[in-house]
Parts: structure tokens; C-alpha cells; sequence
């Protein structure tokens, strides 16, 4: 994990870890350094945000 | 706003209104609790106290999400009734080791690229997007789904998570990302990808 450069595995895992806890700066370094040359990593990260939200709106859309 | 002075619903009313959610509430706790009994019990004890709290709630446009809060606590007293059961649920799901290998190819970069879902917001006021969601949510196994609405739902802290079902914060992070990655791969074969519903404009 020395490297600054990451596989898409672990930027997913990155991805997926944001949004449950705050990321040390060298893993947000790593981050952002991969979604700058992946688009289909920043992809998934819009995805994930878009489910976040998905989810909480289940409190009015559920069992409609 | 001033409140109106005939706000209060009457019992009746509201009664019917109360029994009109009991569907939409054994929904979300069966999302949540993957177990039928669990899930009439936390149903049962949430309709028993907005019955009980109802006099004192004069917003009636908000009594939907009010009762979806009491639920959610109630959700939470289930599992620490039944925390063994959750918690080798979790366990079991942790020893299983979904590696999602699928997803990658051996350099560890991603085997095909995702679809771009576009602008979902039309799809978030779309019910059958939601029934969608919650088709996903059901196939995914119990203890994933438990984790992920804990986090994404309810809004738990990560650290209380580990802590209900009794899991190390790594596995907590394992289960969490499985989930996600589970349900982004349903979300995008059986909505984003197949009708691909998007509105423009």
C-alpha cells in the first residue's frame, strides 16, 4: 500500500469507506489521484452517493 | 405557522390513518429485519405508541415520517432482542467471503465499466424505481442488508454498527462495501441499464 497509485479494487473499497468513516489524507490522496484519471471509478462514486439518497427517500416511497 | 385550533385528528381519523401506513411499516421492517416475526412485533409496538403519542401531534402532513422514526427506534429494540441471532448472521456473512471478484479483472482494475446512470433524479420520484430498490435490497443476504440500512437509513454510526452486530470494524467496512457494491450491480441491471427511464430537462 506504499504506492500513491491504486487499482479500481481499491479505490472501490475507498469509495465504499467514505461514506462510513473519514479517510486518513494519504487515502484521500490516493483516492483522488486515481478518480482523476478513471471515469469509471468516479462513476461508481456518483452511484453510491445516488443510492445514499435512494435509501433515505425509502422513509416516503416504501411499500408504494 | 399558527396552528389551527381544530388540527387534532379525530380518533377515528386518525386511526384510519395510522392503519392505512401498517402496510408501508411492515415493509421497511422486513427490508431491515429479514425476519417476519421481528418485523410484526417492531410493527405492532410502533402503531401502539403513535396511537399512544397521537394527542400530542398536531402535524398531520408529517405524521408519515413521524411514525417511520418511532418504527426505526423500535427496529433497533428488535435487534438487541435478538442480538445472538443478528450477530452469527453477520458472522456467517463475513466467513462466506463474497470477494465481488466478479467485478475486477486479476490487475485488480475494473473487469467491464459501470453504466453511467445520468441524471437520476427522475428516477427518485418514480415508485417503481423504488419498488425496484426494495426487490434489491431482498436479495441481498440478511446481514448485508442489516448493515447497509443501519448505516445508510437510519444513519447509525459506523462504530454503533460494529457494535449491534457484534462484528469487528473491519468486517463492518467488508459488509458495508459488499452491500453497496450488491446493490449499485442490481440498481444498474434492473434500472439504469435495462428501461434506462431517464428524464431530461
Amino acid at each position: 500500500m506504499a504506492s500513491i497509485l491504486i487499482t479500481c479494487r481499491q479505490a472501490h473499497a475507498l469509495l465504499s469507506g467514505q461514506r462510513d468513516a473519514t479517510l486518513g489524507w494519504r487515502q484521500r490522496l490516493r483516492l483522488r489521484i486515481h478518480l482523476l484519471g478513471c471515469d469509471a471509478c468516479a462513476i461508481v462514486g456518483r452511484n453510491l452517493a445516488l443510492l445514499g439518497r435512494a435509501v433515505r427517500a425509502l422513509d416516503l416511497h416504501a411499500g408504494d | 405557522m399558527a396552528r389551527p385550533v381544530d388540527s387534532e385528528p379525530a380518533a377515528g381519523d386518525a386511526g384510519q390513518l395510522l392503519g392505512a401506513l401498517r402496510p408501508t411499516l411492515l415493509r421497511l421492517a422486513r427490508l431491515q429485519l429479514r425476519n417476519e416475526a421481528w418485523a410484526e412485533d417492531a410493527v405492532s409496538e410502533t402503531l401502539l405508541a403513535a396511537v399512544e403519542g397521537l394527542r400530542g401531534f398536531d402535524r398531520r402532513s408529517q405524521l408519515r415520517t413521524w411514525v417511520v422514526g418511532i418504527l426505526k427506534h423500535k427496529i433497533i429494540d428488535q435487534f438487541r432482542r435478538s442480538g445472538r441471532e443478528v450477530s452469527l448472521d453477520a458472522q456467517a456473512e463475513v466467513d462466506g467471503g463474497d470477494d465481488l471478484e466478479e467485478l475486477f479483472a486479476a490487475d485488480g482494475h475494473r473487469a467491464a465499466p459501470p453504466v453511467d446512470w445520468g441524471d437520476p433524479q427522475g428516477s427518485l420520484e418514480r415508485t417503481e424505481f423504488f419498488a425496484v430498490l426494495q426487490a434489491c435490497l431482498d436479495q441481498l443476504p440478511a446481514a448485508l442488508a442489516r448493515a447497509f440500512l443501519l448505516r445508510e437509513w437510519m444513519g447509525f454510526e459506523t462504530a454503533d454498527i460494529c457494535k449491534e452486530l457484534q462484528v469487528t470494524s473491519t468486517n463492518c467496512f467488508v459488509m458495508l462495501y459488499r452491500a453497496r457494491m450488491r446493490l449499485r450491480e442490481c440498481l444498474e441491471a434492473r434500472w439504469f441499464a435495462g428501461e434506462a427511464p431517464t428524464r431530461h430537462g
